[in-house]
């Protein structure tokens, strides 16, 4: 599973910090998403949806979607 | 807020013991001992740098665990246990063969998990976690 969130971020103008606060988790938590080293559980990529308000088929991109 | 403070609590209280332990010991300290106190030393000092960490994450507004720092720890934990039984396994199979006092033995093993443990860590830390 790949995401998109990096890309997201920029979009909105926010920072790693920005985000890591919006969606209540520590930064290090989001440069691990962004670098695709964790994989989040469902709440956090909800959160991260609504934070960029699209869906979460948008953020995270499934290896057989491909 | 309250888990740093009580890891800064049991470091010191750590520490305390382990000067205390020195100083009555002073002059009779072995080779074994020294080396213990240097392995209690980095424990502690692994301790503290996580104390540390958590507590500049909550002085940044952030909070001082979240599920990805959980599930490492998590992961840290059945790693380093799994890794403990081999450690007390060779351990046995050591007193055996060469001259152990049961003290040492129990010493010897429960600082070997303590080291397992922060290696596991810094290794997890280091390579994340893909549960796909």
């Amino acid at each position: 599973m790949t995401n998109r969130i990096k890309e997201f971020r920029a979009r909105h103008n926010l920072t790693q910090d920005e985000l890591a606060k919006k969606v209540n988790v520590r930064r290090e938590t989001i440069v691990f998403l962004e670098k695709n080293k964790y994989n989040p559980s469902l709440k956090l990529a909800r959160d991260l949806a609504k934070t960029f308000s699209v869906t979460i088929e948008e953020i995270f991109i499934f290896d057989d979607e491909n | 807020m309250k888990k740093p403070l009580l890891i800064f609590i049991v470091s010191g209280l750590v520490i305390l013991s382990t000067a205390l332990w020195l100083f009555t010991s002073a002059g009779r300290a072995s080779s074994m001992d020294i080396m213990h106190f240097g392995v209690i030393v980095l424990v502690v000092a692994f301790a503290l740098f996580l104390g540390f960490r958590r507590l500049s994450n909550v002085k940044r507004g952030e909070p001082s665990e979240d599920e990805l720092s959980k599930k490492i720890l998590q992961k840290t934990a059945a790693t380093s246990y799994y890794i403990s039984l081999y450690i007390w396994v060779f351990l046995i199979y050591l007193k055996d063969r060469i001259e152990f006092d049961t003290e040492e033995l129990l010493g010897t093993g429960i600082l070997a998990m303590a080291v397992t443990f922060a290696i596991s860590w810094i290794v997890i830390n280091f390579r994340g976690i893909r549960n796909d």
